[in-house]
């Protein structure tokens, strides 16, 4: 809910970088076909909004998985080292899955064999309780939590966590609890410029302690979404000792989780162990089958999927976390007879948008034009055909809540490759055949096939297109400058949790718009900030995700700053012993803590 | 022997010290590292204590002065001690320079090293075999096989490699086990980076060493002993091979400075954390102090090797003189 990021957007690039994009719907365990009716039904239970659990739901011990055995350690393939181990800076794909296993905060997710998500109690007896309509929330800490020092959790340490996020050394994690208790953009900082390092704490008023089982969060405006905001890897516990060495916590933190850290090498390698002092009664969505994982980095997509498809030696005990199968084998692993029975698939939570700069582009023809041109299903091939994503007809992906499914103004499912007549004729009405259009793409390979297709389909409609090529490392911070000397960009975005409001608000608030900002498209319309103000404070779930949708259709028809691209998927692979393998609906990923070896 | 030694090492020191200083301030003056290392909710404040810690508050003529004191003293940052040799901490991952650059050493020292001794092994005995044989139908084979395989690359012949042999299970995975816990398993997880690094380098070997024994096999000393009536097989061996040595030693030297710097292609090949690998993924995350420490680090070895080359000279060649 505020200007940030590219760090979702960023996350994109960790996934697509891996090559990593596939298929289909959240199916549990050895889900293989395409099935396209399989997908839809899937997308649709993906899109529905996470129920708020009870503290029977987040009572543990979490419900066994069928066949499960304790013992051995699991191979992980891993193409990126991670470069954050402070909970507090961790927001990217990769460290959210890695946070599922090491780290433990008041909420998290429990899905079901089903797929069903419910949002739960983790340290916290239940999902929070509000009597306010989420202008006050309280939890309670449940007993024999620990860290992997053995300390006792209390209330003292979630207190710590949330205000040493307002310390000047944290600067990639999660803001919205921030900024929701002490103020918008970066001015939160101001409540507790120090963090809790020099002894100064949050006013009772807003976040009060008052014994070490409570913690009672007090808002100015009523936050509905705060048990969601709180399942943030970034929210993670933190002691409140002297193991908080501050910037130093993000080599060696203290660990909550059911493993703990052995040893990390950065760039190299990880070794995760168990952690002795995690009680399972206490935690209802984790298990702790295996002894441990070793992970290994720098497995490019394509080196992790042939070793996963030949399935010899150590690869039967092996899984990636976060690559996906490269796109270009994806037909042999479906072939595979062997291989065929241990993929996972589902939708991931990103949308690709074409930009279109509305400080260069005013004329709504214009971008209607581009939009209509766009080769939308040639894009969808490069990037892995069916298994890589999905044709997008409007801006909020198939994940968010309210998801409406065959949306598309602009025809683009039915002409995947784009109408260049159409455009044309907007072109001309326009009076503007023969623009020239600046178009920066980044240098990687994918984006490098993508611009060709782009550049051919964007002339053949009257279009004279000049490619930029720009540095995939710093592709977010070029386009995020409002300067930034271009006419059409694509980016990435997914939303933090199932809902249009961590969406839409960053991505077209016109109040935003500053360098660095995620509003990539510079669109300043009075009408959609008005909205935005306004449905941000609907306090019931499902009439808030009505309303989202209703203003996502506004800025895709009547304002249209960005052309849909596609929306993503996530196929992985897994070893022949390994077991207890399904898609996480939270982290978009192969589920970390469900998996066991099974000899 | 000595004199030359301290010579060539103070050379070698000038050359470091230059290049540290090209480097240091091409990255450093270049632009503001502390936006590449502050992340999204990043304020002024933020950048300040950023440059703060990392010391880039201060002109860039001290933060240089800093830089090279503490490769000799150590130095205090916020997030720990640096001991000497300190090359600052990486701005990516939070570690030392100097420790990362240590760890992965014997990654590419135990490829450099395993591989030499099978190129230069199999290269010298072909390359020598040939020449033997001159004209002959094996002269002809090696020269037309080496010839071939000189012009593969390993982003070519790795993959291949690992498509009939890894993939399809007939031997491990590459990979790095340190030698201390098994000389076995060293061997076996580095056996595929050695044969394919050995199948590209040996055709190298073969060729110089059976042109420059073809050439020393003409040479006037080894005619005199040939005409002193010394067997063809002593003369070979002790005359024209030791004679063949000196461009050999040259090449080896020079390919072990850049291997041991790190083989960057053959460890992205094969996924090896060393010193290559390291680079790359120092340049590609911008992270300054990580991509200066292996580039002095790696140029450090590249001019000891040099040095080691000129001293081994005058072991081969008693007409070589150091003084």
């Amino acid at each position: 809910m505020n200007a940030f990021s590219t760090r979702r957007a960023r996350a994109v690039v960790v996934a697509l970088a891996a090559g990593s994009l596939a298929l289909t719907g959240c199916t549990s365990g050895s889900s293989t076909n395409n099935d396209k009716a399989q997908t839809d039904k899937d997308a649709a239970a993906q899109a529905k909004a996470v129920p708020l659990g009870t503290a029977k739901d987040s009572t543990g011990p979490a419900p066994e998985v069928k066949g499960a055995r304790k013992g051995g350690t699991i191979r992980v393939y891993q193409r990126d080292s991670y470069n954050h181990l402070d909970p507090a800076q961790m927001y990217v794909s990769d460290q959210r899955d890695l946070a599922k296993l090491i780290f433990r905060g008041l909420t998290t997710y429990k899905q079901d064999d089903d797929g069903k998500t419910t949002l739960v109690g983790d340290l916290a007896t239940d999902s929070g309780t509000t009597t306010d309509k989420g202008k006050t929330w309280k939890y309670t800490l449940k007993d024999n939590i620990k860290f992997a020092d053995g300390k006792p959790i209390t209330s003292a340490d979630m207190r710590h966590s949330i205000e040493r996020m307002y310390a000047k050394f944290i600067t990639d994690g999660p803001m919205y609890v921030q900024q929701w208790l002490s103020g918008e953009g970066t001015t939160y900082r101001k409540a507790l410029p120090d963090g809790p390092y020099k002894g100064k704490h949050l006013p009772d008023s807003v976040l009060e302690t008052p014994n070490d089982k409570t913690i009672i969060f007090h808002f100015k405006q009523p936050q509905p979404q705060l048990p969601y905001a709180l399942a943030m890897a970034g929210h993670s516990v933190v002691p409140d000792s002297k193991k908080d060495t501050k910037d130093k916590y993000d080599v060696d933190p203290v660990c909550s989780g059911p493993y703990m850290i052995a040893d990390f090498k950065s760039g190299k390698s990880m070794k995760l162990k168990r952690n002795p002092y995690w009680d399972p009664k206490t935690d209802s969505a984790r298990h702790q089958y295996v002894d441990g994982f070793n992970i290994t980095f720098n497995h490019q997509a394509s080196d992790s999927t042939k070793r996963l498809i030949s399935d010899q030696g150590e690869a039967k005990n092996a899984v990636s976390f976060t690559n996906s199968v490269e796109p270009t084998l994806t037909r042999q692993a479906l072939d595979d007879k062997s291989a065929s029975k241990r993929l996972v698939q589902g939708y991931q939570p990103y949308v690709w948008q074409m930009n279109m700069n509305m400080d260069r582009i005013k004329d709504k023809k214009i971008r209607d034009a581009i939009t209509y041109a766009l080769p939308n299903g040639q894009i969808v091939r490069i990037n892995g055909g069916s298994y890589g994503g999905e044709i997008a007809g409007g801006l909020l992906a198939p994940t968010v809540a309210g998801y409406k499914k065959g949306y598309d103004p602009y025809g683009k499912l039915k002409h995947p490759n784009g109408e260049p007549e159409k455009a044309k004729k907007l072109l001309k009405e326009a009076g503007k055949v023969g623009m020239k259009l600046v178009y920066a793409y980044s240098n990687t390979e994918i984006r490098q096939k993508e611009a060709v297709a782009i550049e051919t389909a964007l002339n053949e409609a009257g279009f004279d297109v000049q490619k930029k090529e720009v540095d995939a490392a710093s592709w977010y911070q070029q386009m995020g400058k409002v300067d930034n000397g271009f006419d059409i960009y694509m980016t990435g975005w997914g939303q933090d949790w199932a809902d249009a409001s961590t969406v839409i608000p960053p991505s077209y608030d016109g109040s935003t718009i500053q360098d660095g900002s995620s509003n990539y498209s510079h669109i300043r319309d009075q009408h959609v900030t008005d909205e935005v103000k306004r449905i941000s404070q609907i306090t019931d779930p499902a009439k808030a995700a009505d309303e989202w949708q209703k203003l996502h259709f506004y800025i895709v028809e009547k304002v249209n700053p960005a052309a849909p691209v596609f929306y993503t998927k996530m196929l992985q692979l897994y070893g022949s012993n390994i077991g207890g393998a399904r898609y996480n609906t939270d982290i978009n990923y192969l589920d970390p803590t469900t998996l066991y070896l099974k000899k | 022997m000595l004199p030359f030694l301290f010579r060539r090492t103070l050379g070698a020191l000038v050359i470091l010290f230059l290049l540290t200083t090209f480097t240091f301030f091409v990255f450093f003056a270049a632009g503001d590292p502390a936006q590449m290392s502050c992340g999204k909710n990043c304020t002024a404040d933020n950048i300040a204590l950023i440059h703060q810690n990392l010391g880039l508050d201060k002109p860039i003529t001290t933060q240089y002065w800093d830089f090279l004191v503490g490769i000799f003293t150590g130095r205090n940052f916020s997030v720990g001690h640096c001991p000497a040799p300190c090359f600052g901490y990486s701005f990516a991952t939070k570690q030392q320079v100097w420790a990362t650059l240590l760890d992965r050493l014997p990654t590419t020292a135990s490829l450099a090293i395993g591989g030499a001794v099978v190129f230069l092994t199999v290269g010298l005995a072909t390359g020598l075999l040939a020449a033997w044989k001159r004209g002959t139908f094996v002269d002809k084979t090696f020269t037309s096989v080496s010839m071939v395989l000189s012009s593969a690359q390993i982003y070519i012949l790795g993959p291949i490699v690992m498509g009939i042999f890894v993939y399809s299970g007939l031997l491990e995975s590459p990979r790095y086990v340190d030698f201390t816990s098994g000389p076995a398993a060293w061997g076996a997880g580095l056996l595929i980076p050695w044969l394919v690094m050995a199948t590209i380098f040996t055709a190298q070997y073969t060729r110089m060493s059976r042109s420059t024994m073809v050439e020393q096999l003409q040479e006037e000393h080894v005619r005199t002993a040939k005409a002193k009536g010394m067997s063809g097989r002593y003369v070979f061996l002790r005359y024209a091979w030791r004679g063949s040595l000196i461009p050999i030693v040259t090449i080896l030297g020079m390919d072990l400075g850049s291997l041991f710097g790190g083989a960057m292609i053959t460890e992205y090949t094969f996924q090896l954390a060393g010193l290559g690998r390291l680079a790359i993924t120092s340049v590609t995350t911008l992270d300054l102090p990580m991509i200066l420490g292996v580039l002095i680090f790696s140029s450090a070895l590249i001019l000891l090797f040099n040095i080691i080359v000129d001293a081994t000279y005058a072991f081969i060649d008693p007409r070589v003189r150091l003084s």
